[in-house]
């Protein structure tokens, strides 16, 4: 019994941490229809911003976990008005190469900022330590993670489904020209999406720096995965960003536990399985 | 006068392009390829910081045949294609006169069958796939740094004083974890019949959550785990072994390169008290004029101490610096006879490299973790220093059939 909880928290922890960083890939996809290669790498600087501004500077994490998206945001307001913006429209592979490019530039200016080395950062001083829940032994941080993560997903679908400008980006998303010809200003719109998904990145980034550790490339496996979740679950879809991720998230805690065997196949096995069964993906839209 | 004017000139001119320097003809070249991008570029930087002091300390002294050493260094981005091109653009283009490098196995044995064509001694510092010195060897080729045979013969000594019954491991599923536990069962099993070999743990690689396989190990129950996890990966996992109360299971932990400095820097004082780590080299570990010289230099010029990959390469630029007095030229073809049997005074001890197989005899160090205020990581207390002759296989045992 203790071991299927701490499976099942396990696979909660994986999955919803890995939701909140493929949220922000498939909103981008969704509405700007760019798929972002450097997703991994915002949420990359994310972690590092973390770090540095709780080592250097000294700010609570609770502060960090505020101010680091708004960084990054802004850092991505600059890099969608310069790079970006001109080839929305343009064939997908422009938006590949672009984003790529920008991939391995962040990556580098990582590197070169904070060196090569490894860092950590520590849990807040009331989120450390261990709970015990029916045998079963759990770090309070990833209860926290497991109830933030859900926290910002409503909070995410409450502000797509209710809100004027949750309704507005959908709508841009639908049909760009009409949306446009209705006065809305969809550049200006794009550039706050594509802000939007860099914060998500970051901010799961933030959150991630705690029990993770923080060295260069850290955003190579976490695209990867993201990909995964956000082809098994339907490009463009939030809820199904939510299905794909808890699936990986599942095979990784109940899979690792049970199965360590296949541990390296089961991923990309699912993957496989729905392209072939479902090709839109599990929520996505038939083309 | 037109004539003398241009004959003038042309001397001028000559003159000009020779370098004023102290050393006599042109520089001799060193070609060094290691990773120095993507998430092991710590590892590039260790070796290229130890180059570079070994580099200072030997042109200080005279340079090497009266001529200055001097080095470029290419990236590997850990991928073997890229590798055997900054080698042949390192020889071709740049036209050095040896290569030394390697971090990652992988691209070790991808470049290890090319050098034959490059016509240059290839020292490898870091790469410790069996291979490159066993079915893979050419008389190219030569290794400076610790082998996974070294490595795990010296981890079943220890197992075997330990004197543990039932053995699993956890390491990264490729090649060097599963080696690992290929070569600790094959040693281990002669000197304590009564061992037992429980199923093996293997996640992937690069893995940033260890949380399965850590509560799976802790319900079986294991008597000792071989943990050959290391870098970024194992700075998670003992984050999350120590969430998980994994060492206080009592069982025996063996972290095969958990006293690499990188990861003793990053975990500070979450890394635990009494745990045997191994590493390539440990700086604290011989008490030498030789080894203290150099770890004060090293940290005299870059704040920290120095980690097995930087000793490494260190000690690697001082190899080919014997190797070519040896010879007395820089015939790529001489030095490499020149390397064989070559002894060498390093940090690390004093070691020969073997010509069977072109492996250097070098010692294998294991230690206890323990925490001493006058260091900012965990030291190693006791240390166990296995020596070559004890650790490493007789050339016959690793198949490698060097060409008459």
């Amino acid at each position: 019994m203790a071991a299927f909880i701490a499976a099942l928290l396990n696979s909660l922890e994986f999955g919803l941490l890995l939701f909140l960083i493929a949220s922000g890939l498939t909103i981008v996809f969704g509405v700007l229809g760019i798929l972002n290669f450097a997703h991994g790498a915002l949420y990359m600087l994310g972690a590092y911003f973390g770090y540095s501004v709780l080592h250097y500077v000294d700010l609570p994490f609770w502060a960090a976990v505020i101010v680091v998206p708004l960084a990054v945001a802004a850092l991505a307001v600059v890099i969608e008005r310069l790079t970006l913006r001109p080839i929305y429209g343009r064939h997908p592979t422009f938006g590949l190469l672009l984003t790529f490019a920008l991939l391995l530039i962040l990556d580098d200016a990582v590197r070169l900022i904070w060196g090569a080395g490894y860092h950590i950062v520590d849990p807040p001083s009331l989120l450390k330590g261990t709970v015990s829940i029916l045998g079963a032994v759990y770090p309070r941080y990833g209860f926290f993670i497991i109830v933030a993560a859900v926290a910002i997903g409503v909070a995410i679908w409450l502000l797509f489904t209710r809100t004027r400008v949750g309704k507005t980006v959908r709508a841009a998303a639908i049909d760009r020209e009409t949306a446009e010809a209705l006065g809305i200003n969809v550049t200006a719109l794009f550039t706050l999406v594509f802000a939007f998904g860099a914060g998500l990145a970051a901010l799961a980034g933030v959150l991630a720096a705690p029990i993770r550790a923080i060295g260069p490339s850290m955003g190579e496996r976490i695209i990867i995965e993201s990909f995964i979740v956000v082809v098994i679950g339907g490009l463009g879809s939030f809820p199904g960003a939510l299905v794909g991720a808890l699936i990986l998230g599942a095979i990784h805690g109940f899979g690792g536990r049970w199965l360590p065997e296949l541990n390296l196949i089961l991923p990309f096995l699912g993957m496989a399985v729905v392209l072939l069964w479902r090709p839109q993906g599990l929520l996505g839209r038939s083309a | 006068m037109r004539r003398l004017i241009k004959s003038v000139c042309s001397v001028v001119f000559a003159a000009l392009l020779l370098p004023a320097s102290a050393f006599g003809a042109e520089p001799i070249r060193i070609g060094a390829i290691y990773i120095m991008s993507g998430p092991f570029a710590t590892y590039g930087q260790f070796a290229r910081d130890g180059i570079e002091l070994a580099l200072e300390e030997i042109n200080g002294q005279g340079g090497v045949l009266g001529r200055k050493l001097e080095y470029l260094i290419e990236d590997s981005a850990g991928k073997a294609d890229v590798a055997i091109q900054a080698a042949r653009k390192l020889v071709y283009q740049e036209k050095v006169d040896v290569l030394m490098g390697i971090d990652s196995s992988g691209v070790a044995n991808g470049l290890t069958p090319v050098v034959p064509e490059l016509q240059r001694p290839l020292l490898i510092t870091h790469a410790a796939t069996p291979d490159v010195t066993g079915k893979l060897c050419n008389k190219w080729v030569f290794r400076n740094s610790v082998n996974i045979n070294q490595h795990m013969k010296a981890a079943a000594l220890l197992a075997k004083d330990l004197g543990n019954k039932r053995w699993t491991t956890i390491g990264p599923d490729y090649a060097f974890g599963h080696q690992s536990w290929e070569f600790f069962q094959k040693y281990l099993k002669p000197m304590q019949s009564d061992v037992e070999f429980m199923e093996p743990m293997f996640p992937r690689f690069g893995s940033e959550d260890f949380t399965p396989f850590i509560t799976r190990t802790i319900s079986a129950k294991p008597d000792g785990v071989l943990i050959s996890v290391w870098g970024g990966d194992l700075v998670n996992f003992v984050r999350q072994a120590n969430n998980l109360g994994f060492f206080d299971q009592g069982f025996d932990v063996l972290f095969t390169l958990g006293g690499a400095t990188e990861v003793l820097t990053a975990l500070g004082d979450q890394m635990p008290e009494g745990i045997w780590v191994g590493t390539r080299y440990w700086f604290l570990a011989k008490d030498t004029p030789r080894n203290k010289k150099f770890v004060e230099a090293y940290h005299k010029r870059y704040g920290k101490y120095p980690s097995y990959n930087a000793q490494n390469a260190y000690s690697g630029v001082y190899t080919i610096k014997g190797a070519i007095e040896k010879a007395g030229t820089t015939d790529p073809a001489k030095i490499a006879a020149a390397m064989e049997n070559l002894t060498v005074d390093a940090p690390t001890g004093t070691y020969t490299v073997r010509a069977e197989d072109h492996q250097a005899l070098v010692d294998g160090y294991w230690g206890v973790t323990k925490a001493d205020s006058s260091y900012p990581i965990r030291i190693l207390d006791p240390v166990r220093v296995f020596p070559a002759k004890q650790i490493t296989p007789p050339p016959a045992e690793n198949g490698c059939k060097l060409a008459g």
